[in-house]
Formats: C-alpha cells, structure tokens, sequence
C-alpha cells in the first residue's frame, strides 16, 4: 500500500507526475465510449422486454454499466490511471468505505422488516 | 505537467515554469498539496452523497403521492444527463489547452463546460417546478423528501462548480492564469468530474432502475 | 507547498515572469506578520498559535460542561431533588454530553495535533495555514451558537445523540435541537476542512529522512484520527441535514406518520459516532506512547504493532456502530454481527496495552507528573475497555443499556482514558509551548486528586447501573437503594471539579514562579522525539535548519547510543545537539490574514437565519462568499512584508504555487472561490 512507503520519492522523478498520454483524442473518443453506454442505459428504459434485459435483470445490467461510466470518468477524465497511486488509494478507501457502511445499514433495514421497505 | 510541451514561451518563462513545477511537486509523496487535498475531500464526498442515495433507496417508495414511476420523466433526464456527461468532456480538453499553454481555447472550453452545467441546472429547475405542479411537494411523501433532498444537494455541487469555471475563465481574461497555474485548472477540473459521476450514479440508481 | 525557503537562483529566474504589483484586494490592509498583540492571534495563521487556541477554547468549555455535570450531580445528590426540572436536567446532560464531545475533547485533540503534529515530521506549517486559522475560528463560533441557545429558549434537550423521532419539532418544541444542529455542522465544517489540512500536512510536509515508519506514535495517531473524520463528519452531516429538513422545512425523513423509519437516524449517528468514540482517544493514546518512552528511558515496545493496532483501530471502528442499537430491534443476524466485531476490536486495543506495559518493564522508570497521568491513563483505560466488552455481548448488553452501568462505561474510557492523557500532555508539553514547566509538586497532588475524584465519581455509577438506575431520568424515589452510591458520586464530582481547579491554578502559580528560575531551555525531560530539540517556547519559524531524520527517536540517539551489549551511554551533551534560536529571518513564513476570520464569520450569522429569519442568510451568505473571494484573491504571502534577504519579486514567486492552495481550500468548503 502506498501509504506505507518508506521513503519520500526523489525529486527528480516528480516532473512526470502525470505521465504523457495523447489527450484529446483519448478524450473524445472515451466521450463517445461514454455516450454509446448511455444510449443503452436508455435503451433499457425504452425497450423493458429486451430478453437481454428482461425481469430483475435490468438491475444488474443497468448497475454494471453505471460502474463502467463511473470508472471510465474517475480513471481517464479524472486521471487517476496516470496518476500516483496514493490518489487512488485516498479514492478508493471514500468509495469503499462508503458503499460498505451503508449496504450494511441498508442489509439491517431488509433483513429485518421485509416487505416495508422494499 | 512539467513534461507539458511548451512551445510558446521564451526560455524565462519555461525557467519559471520549471522552478515551479519543482515547488509544487516537492512534497513528500510527489502529489501537490492541492491536489491531495481536493481527492481526500474528494474521498470524503463519497460518504455524503453515499448517505443521501442510502436515504433515497430506503424511502423511494411513498405511502401517498405520486410515485416515481409515474413521476419521472426518463427522455428529459436522459437528455440533461447527457448534457452534464459531456461537459466532463469539455472540461478535459479545457486542462488538455492549458497544459498546451492555449489559452484561448481555454476559456472557450471552460465557458462551454460552465454552460453545459447551466443547462443541466435549468433542466433540473425545470423538472422540478414540473413535479410540484403535478403534485409533488418537499413535504408530500417520504419519496418527495428524499428525491428533493438528493437531487438539490447535487445540484448545489453543480452550481458551485459554475461559479468557479466562471471565476476561472475571469481569471484567465485578466491574465491571472498562466500554463504554470494549470493545475488550479485541473484540480476544479477533479470537483467537477466528481460532480458528473455522482450524477452516473443517481441516474441509474434513482431514475432508471425500476 | 505554501512556505518554501526559495534559494536564489530561482528568484533570478522568476524575474519579470510574475506579478508583483499586487494589490490587496478588499477593505483590509493586510496584517503584519510578526506581531504580539491581541491583533496577532485574530489573524494568525501559525500552527502553534492556533493549537494554543484551540487548547485554550477548550478549557473554557471544560469548565461550562463541568458546570453542567456539577448540576446533574447536584440535583441527583439526595431522592426527589429539586434544583432541576425535568425539562431543564434533560437541556443539562444533553449540553454536557454535546459540549464534553465536541467542544473539549475533540478539540483538545485538534490542539495537539495543530501545536505537535508539525513539530514531530519537522515541517514549518501546515499544508494549508490559513484554513487552519478557519477550522479554528468554525470551531470557535460553532460552539458559540451552541452555547447561544441558552439565552435564547433553552439548549437542546435529547440527549448528545438526539434519537429521532424524539428530536422532532413534536417532541422536542424548542429551538434547543436547532442549535445543537447548526451548532455541530459549523464545527463539523472546522473538523473536515481540519482533517484535509492534517492529512495533507503528515503525508507531504516531512522532513527530509521522516518516513512514515519514523514518525512519532503521536503523528501517527493523528493520521488516522484525520482519516476517521474525513469519513466520519460527512456521515454526521447527513444526519444532520435530513434532521434540519424535518424541523425547519417539514420534511418527512423522520416522520413515521409517512412511513419514515427512525432507525434511520440511529444508524446514520452511530456510523458517524463510533468512529467519533476512537477519534477522541487515539490522539491521547498517541501522547501516552510518547510520554511512556521517556519517562522509561526505552523505546516503545513493538513501534509497528503499536503503529498498525491504531490503525486496525480506526479501521475496524467503522465496522461496530450497531452496537450502540442492541435493543433497538435490529434482528438477531444484525446484533450477532455487530456483537462479534465488537470482541473483535478489543484485540488491537489489548495490544496497545500490553505494549505499554512491556514499554515500562525493566525500564528506570520516573514518577514524574507527565507519567502518573500516562500511568493513569493505562490503568482507567483498561477498566473501561473491560466493562466496553461486556456491551460487546448482546444478552448482557440488553441489561445495561440505557443504565448508569453506561455511563460509568464511557466516562472511563474517554474521561480515564482521553482526558488523562491530555492532561499528562499538556504537563509534558507546557515547557515546550510556553517556556516555562508546571509545577510537579502540585502537579503530583493534581494527578491524586482527579485519580480520587474521578474513581469515586465513575465507578459507583457501575454499581448503580447494575441496580437498575437509568441514565437520563432526572431523579428517583427514596427506597431504591440508589442513596448512597449517588452520594459518592456526587462528592467524587466536587473532587474533581477541585482537582480541574488545581491544574488552572498550577498554570498561573507557575507562571509566576517561573520568573525566578532559569529557563526550561529545549529539552528539560531528556525526551526522545524531535520537536524537543528547538528551542522552548518554540520560534515562530520551528526549526533552522530543518533536521534530517535518520531513525525512530532521532533526537534521542543524536543523544545516546548503545553499547555491543545493549547498555545506554551517552554520546553528545544535549546542548551540543540541541538548535540555537535564530533570528529567523532569512526563513519566509506565510502571512497572517483577516479573511479566514471574516469567512467563519458568516457561517453562525447563516446558522440563526436558518433557525430565525431566512433573510440572515442572505447576510451571512454575503459575508462568506466576500471573505471567500477576499481570500481567493489574497496571495498567502504578503509581497510588502519586509523580510532582510528577500526582495519583493521572490515573494511573488510564491505567489503562483501557493495561491492554487487557496482554490483547494475554498473547493473543500463548497463555496465560490476565485481560482
């Protein structure tokens, strides 16, 4: 884990913090990538009998594609794929932290009044 | 950043340019301040808005008063979050022109990204004002509560970051903002990006999953 | 980073690339750095002075929440008493409780880790200077509004965690709970921003050779004390805005009438507050595991298992919250859950204990002031977390909850824990802060004397709990056989009121004593750490030069070194490694400012609007973006100040870097910022 690293990191490998990658082009084309998700996220809004979709499936078809634009945004618009890994550390400890604590608190509700909630 | 090509300055101002890409970076970890800071808030926001979806999901189904089935206008909130998910395009390519030292370009794509916000936040006004007058108030539902609550919190996240591409994009007119700055650029760039995927995640959870 | 010693050859560089034809942007000049006056501490933005505040705020709301107790004790002196009404004890133990919590432990812990923190990696400052001076001034005026709500109808009356849906406007008229909630985000705003600004600080401001594995236990508390908070507080203010929705807006989130659930509430309170509960005692453990060490003349035992079970502290804190909710009716499966997690974080504390222990085995151990308290603190601690794991277990948990048995449980761990510690530290570190020691003799008789008062008050409350007596009720009948142990109590109470009245006193009666003695000079207990090797009280600037770290203890074995058999000798005399202060001026520190003060400033004025009339809003609003924009537009460093070997354009070339630090600051605080 980062976190624990001994030693500061030399000077001299600090320029390149955000190491070079060709942006614009990347840039629009996770764009699009972004745009083409959303279409589908949509299609299953407008077309629910699509067998690929259909009943209870929807749920984690629609939960998949959301992580897929999340983590496309926080990984190359954000990026935290070119970056220090400490950033993605700190990020991840937030996000996981958060959706631990509270699928629990939300596990404690279900579990225990079915039917009221749900 | 240092590594940006800087093709535009006279050797001074890359000397400079250097001197302070090696104050920025000489911090223990190699990230600046800055930017550490605004990814542990960043980490921190999670539990916020984690905390206001959990709320929504526990009481997204009303007692009395519309439901969100019969609420929700999916075509427009499809149209507003595209809206809000392109402008996370715009502002990328507005850091990618400052690190070029593009100044113009810049501020067109800051001002398109603070417009594409604008839009998305007049959308959302609109939506609601279309839900009260079918009968959706604050105080109607537990689901009224919660969504209102939700949405407006993002929605105050939105605004925040207008004003500061606004304040950004005076700067940079005033010449305040020069390519060794880029990263005040980026890092509102990062709050801005945060904004977005909060709204990935809302509008999957809380509009489309039935 | 904001504060950097720039050498000259960039200064060369820079010239005429910046702006050094600022102007300052708003009605203020700007305050002079340097200063002494009562000026200097409105506007500072120095670590030291803020932790300095911050301790002192503290202490004055030690003694207004000890006041509170004394009633609770008073009125429960004797069957039916009659000093308090019901409506007004429930007012008193809630104030206590919220004032004990949030207004004397947090920030005493928040007072070490601003005055210590940057001292123990050999930093100049904090990461970000100026929203320190901010997280202050929202600590300070968040307490105020709290406390403001006794004038002004009556102060919050459900108890410091506020179950809903007694916290409702149905239950609970007043605007007590209104206050308590604005009181709380304000501070919890000071907390957060604080948290950022500490973390930042520990992982990026280190000397050179400071490694995450050579830092002192305390900074490594403070670490993850930090972490706790940054995830902790948001969870707090959830809880805290869906309550204000309910009271001020009529909101549904709490009403059951609409089929809201309360155990909404519980849960979000308890996941903010039970790493709430470790975040107040791992700052003192941290003190204790640098005391413990000198006053052994021995390392700490184990640094990395003392080191990692803090951790594992903070981390498995997140996993126990529902244990507070035992008889709330959770489920079986949550309570088994919850109930093993609970006896599962015994085992990172019994480490530190143990480690402790085996830290004064076979040490040359001196009884000195700072050490009775560490010894204390080890000891009480123990008790508490003891009866703690009897909560751990459900069935028996179902008995006390809601007792007296509680009471007794919390106030060990964070009375006998916490606040021993902080008291053995501010006896360690009063020297280094002020320059002159307090006196051990009273000293001596302070530590008896709280050990006394504080086992009386606490531990018949044991005793009373498992008679069946339940906390928060305002009074009992005759026959109970409640009587005597209240008694006790209540004479235990006066005790340590008495014993908190010596510690102020030995602080003036020192200070005046200390005229006629020779200085304290830098290291007056033979310590290990580095913050001890500048001079005490410590110059504005820290350290010159900045120290290269080599090991745990570095000042310790630029002191002593170790024979092939492992005997201690000496290798230096302390003076010959110690820092000379120097005049300091070739070192550049950032400037004191009147905007984080104005910012704050707003944040109350916003706070009565909610709760009064909206159009103060629209004032404080006003008042916060104006300061928000004056910061923003305010360069850290001031380019006028006069500094002997610097001129004006290097200042500007600070100017550039640090300003992006504003951005961040205003970002994290949701507010309109200039870039």
């Amino acid at each position: 884990m980062a976190l624990t690293s001994h030693d500061p990191i030399p000077t001299s490998e600090l320029d390149g913090a955000v190491r070079d990658y060709s942006r614009d082009k990347v840039y629009v084309l996770t764009a699009l990538f972004l745009g083409l998700v959303t279409v589908v996220e949509i299609l299953t809004y407008a077309f629910p009998d699509f067998p690929a979709w259909s009943g209870n499936l929807v749920i984690a078809v629609l939960m998949i594609l959301m992580a897929v634009k999340f983590f496309t945004v926080v990984y190359i618009f954000m990026h935290l794929r070119f970056d220090k890994p400490l950033l993605s550390w700190v990020f991840w400890s937030g996000l996981v932290l958060a959706a631990c604590v509270y699928m629990v608190m939300l596990c404690t509700f279900r579990i225990f009044w079915p039917g009221q909630h749900g | 950043m240092a590594s940006a090509v800087q093709t535009h300055e006279s050797v001074a101002a890359a000397d400079a340019h250097a001197a302070h890409a090696h104050i920025d970076h000489d911090t223990n970890t190699g990230i600046s301040n800055t930017k550490l800071g605004m990814w542990l808030f960043l980490a921190s926001e999670c539990l916020l808005f984690g905390g206001l979806i959990t709320t929504y999901l526990l009481y997204k189904h009303p007692l009395e008063g519309p439901t969100p089935k019969q609420i929700f206008d999916i075509p427009f909130t499809s149209t507003s979050s595209f809206v809000l998910l392109m402008s996370s395009l715009t502002m990328v390519l507005a850091v990618s022109a400052i690190e070029r030292g593009d100044h113009q370009r810049l501020r067109i794509w800051l001002g398109a990204t603070a417009l594409l916000g604008a839009t998305f936040i007049s959308g959302q006004i609109y939506e609601f004002t279309a839900f009260v007058r079918e009968g959706l108030g604050f105080t109607t539902s537990r689901f009224s509560s919660a969504f209102y609550t939700l949405t407006g919190f993002h929605g105050v996240h939105v605004t925040v970051g207008i004003i500061m591409l606004v304040s950004l994009v005076l700067l940079s007119l005033r010449g305040k903002l020069p390519e060794h700055r880029s990263e005040t650029v980026e890092i509102i760039g990062l709050y801005w990006h945060f904004v977005d995927v909060v709204w990935i995640f809302i509008f999957a959870v809380v509009y489309l999953i039935p | 980073m904001a504060i950097i010693e720039a050498p000259p050859t960039e200064q060369l560089a820079l010239t005429g690339t910046v702006e050094s034809d600022y102007k300052p942007a708003g009605v203020f000049t700007r305050p002079k750095s340097g200063g002494t006056g009562w000026k200097s501490w409105l506007t500072t933005v120095d670590h030291k002075k803020i932790g300095i505040m911050y301790g002192a705020t503290a202490l004055v709301f030690l003694l207004i929440g000890g006041f509170e107790a004394i009633l609770i004790r008073v009125q429960l002196w004797s069957p039916r008493g009659t000093l308090l009404s019901a409506n007004a004890y429930n007012q008193v133990f809630t104030m206590h409780g919220t004032t004990m919590v949030f207004l004397v432990v947090m920030p005493i812990g928040a007072a070490f880790a601003n005055y210590l923190m940057p001292l123990q990696i050999g930093a100049r400052d904090v990461a970000y200077p100026r929203i320190n001076a901010y997280s202050y001034w929202m600590f300070l005026f968040g307490g105020l509004l709290l406390n403001s709500s006794w004038l002004l109808g009556g102060g919050a009356d459900g108890g410091w965690f506020n179950y809903a849906p007694n916290n409702g406007v149905l239950y609970s008229p007043s605007h007590g709970i209104d206050f308590w909630n604005m009181g709380l985000f304000i501070t919890g705003i000071a907390s957060l921003a604080g948290a950022v600004n500490l973390i930042v600080t520990v992982l990026n401001m280190r000397a050179p050779g400071m490694s995450l594995m050579r830092m002192p236990v305390f900074t490594w508390m403070t670490l993850v004390t930090q972490f706790l908070l940054l995830f902790a507080i948001p969870v707090l203010t959830v809880a805290q805005v869906l309550l204000m929705m309910d009271r001020l807006f009529d909101a549904n989130f709490f009403n059951v009438a609409k089929g809201a659930n309360p155990l909404l509430w519980e849960h979000l309170f308890w996941i903010f507050g039970h790493p709430e509960v470790y975040l107040m005692i791992l700052p003192a453990f941290g003190l204790v595991s640098d005391m413990l060490p000198v006053f052994s003349r021995k390392p700490i035992f184990g640094y990395p298992f003392i080191v990692f079970s803090g951790v594992a502290i903070g981390f498995m804190g997140w996993g126990v919250w529902a244990h507070h909710m035992f008889v709330s009716g959770i489920g079986p499966i949550s309570v088994t859950a919850f109930s093993l997690t609970t006896m599962f974080i015994a085992v990172p504390t019994g480490v530190k204990i143990l480690n402790w222990t085996a830290t004064m085995w076979g040490g040359k151990l001196r009884f000195t002031t700072p050490m009775l308290f560490s010894i204390g603190l080890v000891t009480m601690f123990t008790i508490g977390g003891l009866s703690g794991v009897t909560h751990s277990v459900a069935p028996a948990d179902t008995q006390q909850t809601d007792t007296y048995y509680i009471v007794a449980h919390f106030h060990y761990v964070l009375f006998g824990g916490a606040f021993f510690g902080f008291i053995g530290g501010f006896y360690f570190y009063w020297p280094k802060v002020f320059g002159y020691m307090l006196n051990e003799k009273l000293g001596k008789y302070n530590f008896w004397l709280m050990l006394l008062g504080f086992n009386l008050t606490f531990a018949p409350m044991h005793i009373l709990g498992l008679q069946g007596m339940s906390r928060r009720i305002y009074t009992y009948d005759a026959g109970y056989g409640f009587d005597l142990w209240n008694k006790v109590a209540t004479i235990g109470a006066f005790i340590l009121a008495s014993s908190v009245f010596l510690f102020i006193f030995n602080i003036f009666y020192s200070r005046a004593k200390a005229k006629s003695l020779p200085p304290v000079g830098p290291d007056p207990w033979d310590a290990r750490t580095i913050e001890w090797m500048i001079p005490s009280p410590v110059p504005e600037y820290n350290f010159d030069p900045i120290p290269t770290v080599t090991r745990v203890d570095d000042f310790w074995y630029r002191k002593y070194g170790e024979t092939k058999d492992g005997k201690l000798v000496r290798i230096a005399a302390t003076e010959d490694v110690v820092q000379q202060r120097s005049d300091g001026k070739h070192i550049h520190l950032p400037s004191p400012s009147y905007w984080p003060l104005v910012a704050a400033f707003g944040m109350p004025i916003i706070g009565y609007g909610l709760i009064f009339n909206l159009w103060l809003c629209l004032i404080g609003g006003i008042i916060v973006v104006g300061g928000l924009f004056g910061w923003a537009l305010e360069p850290p460093d001031d380019p006028d100040a006069a500094h002997a070997d610097h001129d004006p354009v290097a200042h500007g070339s600070d100017d550039g870097s640090a300003a992006e630090g504003d951005t961040v600051g205003v970002t994290e605080k949701e507010v309109e910022p200039v870039g």
